[in-house]
């Protein structure tokens, strides 16, 4: 690769190998890899959307990209060829609204998203009394899970594709169940043409065990007995009842595996969620073939005739990239054939 | 004014003479007071005089205040606070001086109005008019404004300034609002508790979990018990995996044509539009790999192929 001037720095950590494998070392299948970026200036909570969304991907992703504002798209491109990146996020700002920009590298298609209401990780934390974040909880990729995309209309049909590749798929064989933390869901509501996104853990408790024992068991901490005349007292006293018990008869499994400590292998264990953020409310925009250019395939704003109408629907997301864009295009085909030979 | 020059004097020099008094046990020769005042300072009878003197022109200012003002005693206390503190600032020797003053209080009137009748009349009734002017001013009321009171007609030209900077601050807050507005459009902060919608999605998600841990139990326990790396063993394996995956996709194609109709119609959606052998899809190889990858896959995984869809296609199934 030649040196280019303008490159992106990504922060070298010392532990990690620079390069994380390409594949998987099970199933042989290649792992998807994806950056998260701004073009032009983003506010301040938008910046913290952009770290959220690199936490929510992790661990393939580059969680401490350094941006600078002379950074083209050209450059994130070039740095993407060699890092194995197969997806860009980049987020945007205009008066209106902020966009999500989804798109596969290097050829595209790119998704547009307009970004109707979000609400950051942080916000999602503070609104709950008991926000959870055990340590392994970003250590191992999300799992993906659509739900309503059912007509079969081409742009649907792509965010799908596109959202079940962004993620590394799972094989059922192989696949331990200890890491599956996280979950994105992503609905989609034929009515009003929104999809919301959201982000949650996953945590299983054991079923059938009154609640002062699981919390015996999994606190590890000595329980007070004081108020209790006798050790038997602690087990047979019946606290109140857990939130929703009723609820949760659909949403129990029995496991293959142990999961902790707790959950051992067949016994029946609650799957509970509890949302991590970030949150957000998409409304897909615009659909193009190559990468953040060519021909329009889908626009919410009206028939996409040609490429050239179509910039002037949304002239504000285009505005600053306008000029390198042009020059993108020749250089994308370009960089392409280079990728080609450096893989022969 | 003759008096109180003369007033004046003594004072400075006895500030001096203390200052070399300190001084002059350590460095007699820095202030070159003359030795002959110090001795009239401490003469009782030079002390008196001066006093008188200070009395005198003291005295002045009470005797206007009570002839004159009777009546409005804010500005009588003001004044006298004036008056005591410029007694008090003559050396402390005001205690005395009263003591002194009550003792010749008429003696000191007569002998005011003897010595100087001319000048004094004018001077003490320029002094009422002033006290007037300042009476007047005092008294007036004045409309309770923020800008306060104030004298001449700068009053306008400061009014003026003083709302255009406010009208500036104003338009630089709402400046900075709008522009704060814009920044967090879109940004909500979510509700304390779970909204209908919320839990809806919260219920999709933990059935799309069950189903996939589901399908993960499943799979995982038909293999149980068998050691891979057997051959035969390895073949068994290989014979169960197809067949409990061709019925695992079978039961979700079902499954979903049947009740997912009404509220969770996503299931296995894309089971029911794409054909099952991947090359005839239409995401074949539009995202992942590149064409030139097919002969890296390594030779001893012949099963990956199938395993590879049906990994694929279950974990479609969690959708």
């Amino acid at each position: 690769m030649r040196k280019k001037k303008g490159g992106v720095f990504i922060k070298k950590q010392k532990h990690q190998p620079i390069q994380q494998a390409s594949v998987d070392p099970i199933t042989g299948k290649k792992i998807p890899k994806s950056i998260v970026f701004s073009r032009g200036k983003l506010p301040s909570s938008l910046k913290q959307l952009q770290m959220d969304l690199r936490k929510l991907m992790l661990p393939h992703t580059a969680l401490n990209l350094k941006e600078k504002k002379r950074n083209s798209l050209k450059d994130f491109l070039n740095v993407a060829g060699p890092m194995g990146v197969t997806h860009f996020f980049i987020l945007s700002k205009t008066p209106s609204s902020p966009y999500l920009r989804v798109a596969t590298t290097p050829q595209g298609p790119t998704l547009t998203f307009k970004i109707h209401e979000y609400s950051l990780a942080a916000d999602i934390a503070r609104s709950q009394s008991h926000p959870r974040c055990p340590k392994d909880l970003f250590q191992n990729s999300a799992l993906i899970v659509l739900s309503g995309f059912v007509s079969g209309d081409l742009p649907l049909r792509l965010t799908t594709n596109m959202f079940q590749n962004i993620f590394p798929t799972i094989d059922v064989k192989t696949v331990k169940l200890s890491s599956c933390q996280r979950i994105v869901l992503l609905n989609y509501n034929k009515d009003t043409k929104l999809i919301d996104f959201r982000h949650y853990s996953i945590r299983l408790q054991p079923v059938g065990a009154s609640r002062r024992i699981i919390k015996l068991v999994q606190n590890r901490q000595v329980p007070d007995l004081k108020n209790l005349r006798d050790v038997s007292d602690f087990v047979t006293k019946a606290g109140y009842g857990s939130e929703s018990e009723g609820d949760e008869e659909a949403a129990t499994v029995t496991l293959s595996s142990d999961i902790g400590r707790v959950n051992r292998a067949s016994t029946k264990s609650a799957v509970k969620l509890q949302e991590v953020g970030p949150r957000m409310t998409l409304q897909l925009v615009k659909v193009e073939k190559g990468l953040c250019s060519g021909e329009v395939l889908f626009s919410e704003y009206g028939k996409p005739d040609g490429k050239g109408k179509s910039d002037d629907e949304m002239p504000d997301i285009q505005d600053g990239e306008e000029d390198s864009e042009g020059s993108e295009d020749e250089e994308e085909s370009e960089e392409d054939g280079e990728d080609a030979e450096e893989l022969d | 004014m003759a008096e109180e020059t003369q007033l004046n004097e003594p004072r400075k020099r006895k500030f001096v003479k203390k200052q070399g008094r300190k001084n002059s046990s350590k460095k007699p020769k820095v202030i070159p007071v003359p030795h002959g005042q110090k001795k009239v300072k401490i003469d009782k009878n030079m002390k008196k005089l001066f006093h008188k003197r200070a009395r005198n022109y003291n005295s002045d200012d009470e005797e206007e205040d009570e002839v004159a003002i009777p009546a409005t005693s804010i500005t009588k206390k003001n004044k006298k606070d004036i008056e005591s503190e410029e007694l008090s600032e003559d050396e402390g020797a005001a205690r005395g001086e009263k003591t002194l003053k009550k003792n010749h209080l008429s003696e000191d009137e007569g002998e005011d109005d003897g010595e100087v009748l001319p000048g004094i009349t004018k001077f003490s009734e320029g002094c009422r008019a002033f006290k007037m002017a300042f009476r007047n001013i005092i008294k007036k009321s004045v409309p309770d404004e923020a800008l306060g009171p104030v004298l001449s007609g700068h009053k306008k030209l400061i009014v003026d300034k003083l709302a255009e900077e406010e009208a500036e601050r104003k338009n630089k807050g709402e400046a900075r609002k709008e522009k704060h507005l814009l920044a967090e459009k879109g940004h909500v902060i979510p509700a304390n508790y779970l909204d209908t919608h919320e839990k809806f999605l919260k219920s999709v998600a933990t059935k799309g979990v069950v189903k996939l841990f589901n399908a993960v139990n499943k799979a995982q326990s038909v293999q149980k018990g068998l050691d891979s790396s057997r051959t035969k063993d390895a073949k068994e394996i290989r014979k169960r995996t197809k067949e409990a995956f061709f019925t695992e996709l079978g039961k979700p194609l079902r499954h979903s044509a049947g009740t997912s109709a009404k509220a969770n119609a996503s299931t296995g959606m894309e089971e029911d539009e794409q054909p099952a052998w991947a090359p005839l899809r239409d995401n074949y190889m539009l995202t992942s790999s590149r064409l030139k990858d097919w002969d890296k896959i390594p030779a001893n995984n012949v099963s990956n192929d199938d395993i590879g869809k049906g990994s694929e296609d279950s974990s479609s199934d969690e959708d």
